[in-house]
């Protein structure tokens, strides 16, 4: 892993990393600034103390906790760095580095079964509890008690829109042009999602701009936490980060959009939790938002529109995929087919093997794994709302069952882009734009 | 050492997902309990597409029968003290509250065989009473059982409450069946072959009003009688056994270092897999829809899968007791109460005993998992069959938990949900035969406590049903008491 573009001198800055000086540049996640400074470690997890790092880079995995100035568990992946911040590893003796505790990895080769573990064996049973009792758990307790929160922010708006991506702001767009009042509840500091940091498609149209309005109003940095009903209705519960610390941010609607994308998920295969293991959409969110090469011979593997996009951006940022390989059915083109079988490195991904579509195994060396397959829908706040959610056999996938609109089957509640299965950025525009017109008609617009 | 990762938070691997599926759970929900995937910091974020993969993978498994556990707010993990800021009308009914009812369970996740013609014994309810219920009668040579769950094992209150284990009670009946609960927890790991992580950490009453105070220091000493050391502690002392708790307001606080917690969801699997060793049926997604009687007895039991004739027939249906009983037109006092509770980020070990405040209804306790797990009841609640979780607890939690021990502001809340209390109006169990109903036997009223008291009132059912030696437990809760005469009353209800 490596930086494209130098740190400005005038954002450079110092972290504290369990006592060493580790540089990174002001405002970029922490996990990337240790990272870049050769710390492939940053948490260990927390049953058999598996070296991790960062996978999604957004929020929805655990792999890169840390206790960071004095709070336990928080996402490295979503801290923004501030010269002297104190960052440690948790759930390791001595230290992240060397943990006497992976020995239970070893000793456990086939896992450690819970449930039947020393179960009724007199006194070991007694011994066990209280082991697993400190063996379990994360990070310590917070250092101090945080200082007042501020008071909620309470907004009423005919549609609240939940996400910022292709979706949700072409959705913004079209009630925009037809002067509805919304609120859209962005989790990132810039609206656009894939537009900006993921793989660009080819033939995506060009970023979109949400046009200045009276009736819209755009919270960025609002993480949406679910959709409850109350006495006065449904409404969104977010919170915003901003320099004041944490808000509640509570959104009543009459209506809904629900555009908030999808979780990268982990493929199935033998240490696929190895550091250097990352995301497509992390790899991508490195490349364009952060300046940052995630390997120099990375193996590339996945299937769906995004692959062979994201493969062109690493290309075009100077890497030289080691494999670039398709595991579905029908390969994409300059890729080949087959499946991963296991990730090899001790505290960094050094090689990969796979088996061929024609048999043949092989084993890869790289500097990094990428999986780029579309993402799980995000489907939870649909079904806060009762919105029926399905198996669709075809992506392998839960989707959320909609009409071609993006209505569910709960009044007022519609749900459009990845969250109705992995598509493009095009598509899943379309979508928010269908959604959007169907708002419209029902608000009578 | 070389693993296949399903679930990174909890380190679960696709060997213990395939092994679960092959141990016969078939769907996501119990999959996720028994596994534990799904169940940490991204709340099945990364891991729960390659479940279903595996799950759909499944020989006999139709794509419809693959349905998410349900998610549960909120969607990222949650400072306490952000949600206390909202401030809650206290005088106003909780309404609503997410996930909203998600419906029957599906008819894919029914099995497509008949259910038996006939047993001698049919339990209605696959919660810990009824399956605690059916093991004893097992063990006790009685093996032609068959109990109906209308979803799987651990979806009603046996698998929604906090864990909690305790001997301090307020009437001399429930201290008797807790301690002997408490014994029979111990075996419960030899005996049934899987963990029950019991964690004797103690409880801890806070009496913040002169009322509460007096009745700890009360049944403090009906608890010496019956052998169960619990102190009055001074504030002071509470606070060595809690560091950083707050003292303001309490007056004086009630402890008895061998109450505890243990996980709920284990003794519903190793009580249904010892009994179904035995030859008990266990019959989940199987709802009942009838009960046929005539002449003063239950004749038949009708469900959605097809009608058994039993000799008889147990009620072990928890807050759905008074809607299933009314289908044999018995009529139970019982109403049923949401009571919301959650969990947190999993921390190392910071705390011993679970704490309780009788005045508010606050509990809170560490799992052995580490997780923060407390709940709080509201006054205002309404009787209805809801199981939905509301941002008003969140906020009225948050603020409870964290004037009491203000270094958990910055902890941050995982999960949240609910379940029914089965409240009665003496706040103690109804027990035995039905008036009317000779062979309808009655097991519900538990009032947020059968889980804790299940394992020593199904052993005391159980030998009574079989021996036919009478015992007092079955005629002092009898449904019959409510028709007259003063009620003996349990006033250590948490919540």
């Amino acid at each position: 892993m490596r930086r494209l573009v130098p740190v400005p001198k005038e954002s450079a800055i110092t972290l504290d990393f369990e006592g060493t000086p580790v540089p990174a540049q002001e405002g970029e996640p922490v996990a990337v600034s240790l990272l870049l400074a050769g710390q492939p470690v940053l948490a260990r997890s927390v049953k058999y103390h598996r070296p991790r790092s960062a996978f999604c880079l957004s929020a929805a995995c655990s792999q890169c906790l840390m206790r960071i100035d004095g709070t336990p568990n928080l996402f490295s992946c979503r801290v923004p760095a501030r010269g002297g911040m104190r960052l440690q590893r948790q759930n390791s003796y001595p230290s992240a580095k060397v943990d006497v505790f992976s020995a239970i990895d070893w000793l456990f080769p086939s896992g450690l079964d819970h449930h039947a573990m020393f179960a009724g064996v007199p006194v070991a049973d007694k011994v066990m509890a209280k082991v697993a009792r400190h063996l379990a758990g994360l990070g310590l307790l917070p250092d101090a008690a945080p200082p007042p929160r501020a008071p909620p922010e309470l907004l009423n708006t005919e549609v609240a829109i939940a996400g910022g991506g292709a979706a949700g702001l072409a959705a913004a767009q079209a009630l925009a042009a037809a002067g509805v009042p919304f609120v859209l509840l962005e989790r990132e500091e810039a609206l656009g999602g894939r537009w900006r940091l993921g793989a660009p498609e080819p033939g995506a149209p060009p970023s979109l701009l949400l046009p200045r309005t009276a009736a819209g109003l755009v919270r960025m940095r609002t993480t949406v936490l679910g959709l409850y009903t109350g006495p006065r209705g449904r409404f969104l519960a977010s919170v915003s980060t901003g320099a004041e610390g944490p808000r509640l941010v509570l959104v009543h609607a009459p209506r809904f959009l629900l555009a908030l994308g999808g979780h990268s998920p982990l493929l199935p295969f033998e240490d696929n939790d190895l550091p250097g293991v990352v995301s497509g959409r992390a790899a991508s969110d490195l490349v364009r938002r952060r300046g940052v090469l995630p390997g120099d011979a990375p193996a590339v593997l996945g299937h769906g529109p995004e692959l062979s996009a994201l493969v062109a951006l690493l290309e075009e940022a100077g890497a030289r995929p080691a494999l670039v390989l398709d595991t579905s059915a029908s390969a994409a083109a300059g890729a080949l087919a087959g499946k991963p079988l296991k990730a090899h490195g001790r505290t960094w991904v050094q090689a990969l093997s796979v088996e061929l579509a024609t048999g043949r195994r092989k084993k890869v060396a790289c500097d990094a794994v990428v999986l780029s397959v579309p993402p799980s829908p995000a489907y939870e706040v649909a079904r806060h709302a009762g919105a029926r959610v399905v198996f669709s056999p075809e992506l392998g996938v839960f989707v959320v069952e909609t009409d071609a609109e993006g209505r569910t089957r709960t009044e007022g509640v519609f749900v459009a882009g990845d969250a109705l299965g992995g598509t493009t950025a095009a598509r899943a525009a379309d979508s928010g734009r269908r959604a959007a017109a169907a708002l419209l008609r029902e608000a009578g617009r | 050492m070389s693993k296949a990762l399903v679930c990174t938070c909890e380190d679960v691997t696709v060997d213990d997902v395939e092994a679960a599926i092959a141990k016969g759970f078939r769907d996501v929900e119990s999959i996720k309990r028994y596994t534990g995937f799904g169940t940490g910091i991204c709340q099945g974020k990364t891991c729960l597409t390659t479940v279903a993969q595996l799950l759909a993978g499944t020989k006999g498994v139709s794509p419809e029968a693959v349905l998410p556990f349900t998610p549960r707010p909120p969607l990222q993990p949650t400072e306490l003290s952000v949600l206390a800021s909202l401030d809650v009308d206290e005088n106003e009914a909780p309404q609503g509250g997410v996930p909203l009812s998600a419906g029957p369970a599906p008819e894919a996740l029914r099995s497509k065989e008949p259910v038996p013609k006939r047993a001698d014994v049919v339990i209605i309810g696959g919660g810990v009473m009824g399956l605690a219920l059916a093991h004893n009668l097992a063990k006790r040579g009685c093996t032609d059982v068959v109990v109906l769950e209308k979803g799987y094992l651990c979806a009603g209150a046996s698998g929604r409450n906090g864990g909690g284990v305790r001997m301090q009670w307020g009437t001399e009946a429930n201290i008797e069946l807790a301690k002997r609960s408490v014994e029979l927890m111990k075996q419960f790991a030899g005996e049934m072959g899987i963990n029950i992580w019991l964690r004797q950490g103690g409880y801890l009453f806070l009496a913040k009003s002169q009322a509460i105070a007096e009745r700890l220091q009360r049944n403090a000493q009906l608890h010496n009688r019956h052998g169960v050391r619990t102190e009055i502690l001074a504030p002071d002392a509470a606070r060595d056994l809690v560091p950083q708790l707050s003292l303001k307001d309490v007056l004086l606080a009630a402890y008895h270092p061998e109450d505890g917690v243990i996980f709920p969801w284990p003794f519903m699997w190793g009580y249904a897999q010892v009994a179904e060793k035995r030859g008990v049926r266990v019959e989940t997604f199987t709802e009942v829809t009838g009960l046929v009687h005539s002449g003063g007895r239950v004749r038949e039991v009708q469900t959605d899968r097809g009608n058994i004739a039993a000799d008889t027939v147990v009620l072990a249906t928890g807050a759905w007791s008074p809607k299933v009983a009314k289908l044999a037109g018995v009529a139970l006092p019982n109403e049923p109460h949401r009571h919301e509770i959650l969990s947190t980020e999993p921390l190392k070990p910071f705390l011993g005993p679970l704490v309780t405040v009788l005045d508010t209804g606050l509990y809170f306790s560490q799992s052995l998992r580490g997780e923060t797990v407390g709940g709080m009841g509201d006054p205002h609640e309404p009787a209805a069959l809801e199981q939905g979780s509301t941002l008003r607890f969140l906020a009225r939690f948050g603020r409870a938990l964290t004037e009491q021990l203000p270094i958990l502001g910055k902890v941050k809340v995982l999960r949240q949900w609910a379940g029914c209390y089965d409240v009665t109006p003496d706040n103690n169990p109804i027990l035995g035969r039905t008036p009317g109903l000779e062979n309808f036997l009655q097991m519900s009223g538990f009032v947020g406590h059968g889980f804790m008291m299940a394992p020593a009132v199904a052993e005391r059912m159980a030998e009574w049903m079989v021996s036919g030696v009478s015992d007092d437990l079955f005629t002092r809760f009898n449904l019959s008491r409510f028709s007259g005469g003063p009620l003996e009353r349990e006033d250590m209800i948490i919540g």
